[in-house]
């Protein structure tokens, strides 16, 4: 741990805002918030619905650019890159779980899968293929590979957008309310699945989630509150916060 | 690069409904294109193919010789000389006639006209057979003296049958006037403008008519095997024949009798000769061909905006449907340009399938109506000189149609695609509709 926070950070997040603007009402979804995360950390985002957990994620995934403040990722400042190494970074940095899965309804769930393994090239067609089954494996849809999305549950896409987010081994992995969907033994499963990638490989993840339970296998809870930056507590401390705040409703 | 043509392809039978609709539209523009231009050049050709064999060659040695300055006959005197040197020196020949030329009164006995008058060997001239349809009669009994071919309208208006006989009536070149009686061998169904201002007598009749001698004739015409070899040939005989010591005309791009005026109004006396090729012989009605280029350019143009509107209004709503999509497959991590590019393969794909099922329906229903020998009305008939519809698919110009429906289709959609590509990633994911 103390390695890991020695080493610069793979996200800094310094003083950053982001308005969404609707027709002339401009709706501040972040007010000045500031976040480091280092290599191998597995951290857990909290805070109620609306807070900006969603729009965190998005700027960290740099599929959205914030109004003020400074993104870095892998030590590259956002703001200075151009789309085409954005998209790069995307594709080779970042595993991004999105809260609504989408997931391309034409493909199968292995191609879905597949996928940015395609837009890598660097496996060859047979590599791609043992990679994939072995997610898929892990997920537990090995028996589902040849369908398509529109065939399976919430929780089974929920499933092939984690294989999809973690087969090119990204360093960073971005998931935003992975277990949201999902019974609890196969929240456990991903979240066992995820806990495994980041011990084994230092793969650095970060979660939003509403439940306490996942929280506590995180290394830190990162709260969030109407756009800002709360606290950062260990799983413990927040599993108390929440409880007292709770009661004080 | 595989995968992108499988999402394309995928998406195309996803949305059956959709892609039958658009690939529908694509192939009907794309039948009909071949269809009109099936049309067109099959109008076309029929009109050359008739006009060429009734009143030109494909490359015409004609000339006039003048008795005194302003006294012109269109004649070629001496012929068989020059027709031997014409075999020696165009191998591109397919074959050669000559034919007498002439510019007559016809009269029976209740009415009378005013006609072109060609004096032919029906034996030498095998294209004849293929262009005219004999209605009465035939054409074998034009080998014997004293006979004439009429069309239709013309025995009509003259109120003659086959075996009934009528007067031609001529000036001379010594100014005076000659009559001979023909007896009505054929009389050969109407070929539209031609058929009214013409009448075939054999070329025997026609001399004694004039009082000319056996080696005069009015113009040799030269058939060739391939008519794109016209302006060479024009340009040898040209050469060839005042090596030969003949006098030679200024090229005249008209027909022989629009250049009367000029040439009696010219000094010199006796023969010269005058080399021309079908089109100058026919720019009188090629106005008629511009007319039905046009007619066929406006009708594709306005099918083919109308339609064009129809696909390109299809295509956008296909693609802003999958901006979700689009916004997904981007924040993976896929380039604006690969996205691009799928969405124009799959607008390809699509194009490229419309464009060949439609192009086979056009090319079955042109050589359906072909074969089916269709009539056509009276008026149109008049234009294209064939109471037959004949079609004629240019396998070129198909293909031309096909590879340019296809490139519009694509891009077409390049719009679209292009900014749902450009949109962030995020922005695209949450697109609703
Ligand atoms: N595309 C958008 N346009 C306008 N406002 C938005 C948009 N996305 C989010 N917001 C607003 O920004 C604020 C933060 O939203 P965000 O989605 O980040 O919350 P969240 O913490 O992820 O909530 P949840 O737990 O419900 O997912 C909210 O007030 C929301 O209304
Ligand atoms: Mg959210």
């Amino acid at each position: 741990m103390n390695a890991a926070v020695a080493q610069s950070p793979i996200v800094s997040i310094t003083n950053v805002t982001k308005d969404y603007t609707l027709g002339k009402v401009v709706v501040p979804a972040l007010r000045g918030v500031d976040l480091q995360v280092h290599p191998g950390e597995f951290i857990s985002i909290a805070g109620p619905s609306g807070s900006g957990k969603t729009t965190l994620l998005n700027l960290i995934g740099c599929v959205d650019t914030a109004t003020s403040g400074v993104v870095s990722v892998a030590g590259q400042d956002t703001k200075q890159l151009t789309e085409r190494q954005l998209t790069h970074l995307r594709l080779h940095t970042i595993g991004f779980i999105f809260q609504s899965f989408n997931l391309v309804s034409v493909l199968s769930v292995f191609q879905n899968v597949e996928f940015p393994l395609l837009l890598q090239r660097k496996l060859d067609k047979n590599q791609r293929k043992e990679r994939v089954n072995q997610l898929l494996e892990q997920v537990g849809l090995a028996d589902h590979a040849k369908h398509r999305p529109n065939e399976l549950s919430g929780g089974q896409r929920q499933r092939v957008a984690v294989a999809r987010a973690l087969v090119t081994r990204p360093q960073l992995v971005l998931a935003d309310e992975p277990t949201a969907n999902l019974d609890s033994v196969t929240g456990q499963n991903i979240i066992d699945l995820m806990k495994e990638l980041n011990q084994k490989e230092g793969t650095t993840f970060i979660f939003s989630t509403h439940d306490a339970k996942v929280m506590s296998h995180a290394n830190a809870v990162v709260r969030l509150a109407d756009g800002k930056f709360l606290d950062r507590l260990t799983p413990s401390e927040a599993k108390r916060a929440m409880a007292a705040g709770a009661e004080g409703h | 690069m595989f995968q992108l043509f499988l999402i394309a392809f995928r998406n195309l039978g996803t949305h059956r409904r959709r892609t039958l609709l658009l690939g529908g539209a694509i192939a009907g523009v794309t039948a009909l294109l071949v269809i009109l231009m099936g049309l067109s050049t099959g109008m076309k050709e029929t009109m050359l193919r008739s006009a060429t064999t009734l009143a030109t060659g494909h490359v015409n040695v004609g000339g006039f010789y003048k008795v005194t300055a302003g006294q012109a006959a269109p004649v070629v005197t001496a012929f068989p000389k020059i027709l031997e040197l014409v075999r020696k020196e165009v191998p591109e020949l397919d074959y050669a006639v000559q034919r007498g030329r002439g510019w007559a009164k016809i009269v029976s006995e209740s009415s009378s006209l005013q006609v072109g008058v060609g004096g032919i060997d029906v034996k030498d001239e095998p294209g004849f057979r293929q262009v005219l349809q004999i209605h009465e009669g035939t054409l074998d009994g034009l080998d014997e003296q004293n006979t004439v071919l009429l069309f239709e309208k013309q025995a009509k208006k003259l109120q003659v049958k086959v075996g009934d006989t009528i007067t031609i009536s001529a000036p001379t070149m010594r100014g005076t006037n000659n009559t001979v009686d023909v007896r009505v061998a054929a009389i050969a169904t109407d070929v539209g403008l031609m058929s009214d201002f013409n009448i075939f007598v054999p070329s025997n009749t026609l001399r004694s008519l004039y009082q000319l001698r056996d080696d005069t004739t009015g113009a040799l015409y030269l058939y060739l095997k391939d008519v794109s070899q016209v302006p060479q040939v024009q340009a040898r005989l040209r050469t060839v024949l005042a090596d030969a010591g003949h006098q030679l005309m200024d090229n005249d791009p008209r027909a022989f009798w629009m250049k009367f005026e000029v040439v009696n109004r010219e000094a010199w006396t006796g023969q010269k000769l005058d080399i021309t090729n079908w089109e100058d012989e026919l720019s009188f009605i090629t106005w008629t061909l511009t007319a039905l280029n046009g007619l066929t350019g406006i009708l594709i143009f306005v099918l083919l905006v109308i339609i064009g509107v129809g696909i390109m209004n299809t295509l956008w709503i296909a693609i802003r449907e999958r901006t979700r999509e689009i916004g997904t497959l981007r924040a993976i991590g896929m380039q604006r340009t690969r996205v691009v590019v799928m969405f124009l393969f799959e607008a390809m794909t699509l194009g490229a399938l419309g464009t060949l099922a439609g192009a086979l329906v056009g090319l079955a229903v042109c050589l359906g109506v072909d074969s089916a020998h269709v009539g056509v009305p009276e008026a149109v008939a008049m234009f294209i000189m064939s109471d037959r519809l004949h079609l004629v698919v240019n396998a070129g110009s198909v293909v031309g149609a096909m590879v340019f429906i296809t490139a519009c289709t694509t891009l077409i959609s390049l719009i679209p695609s292009f900014l749902a590509a450009r949109l962030k990633p995020v922005t695209a994911m949450h697109h609703i509709g």
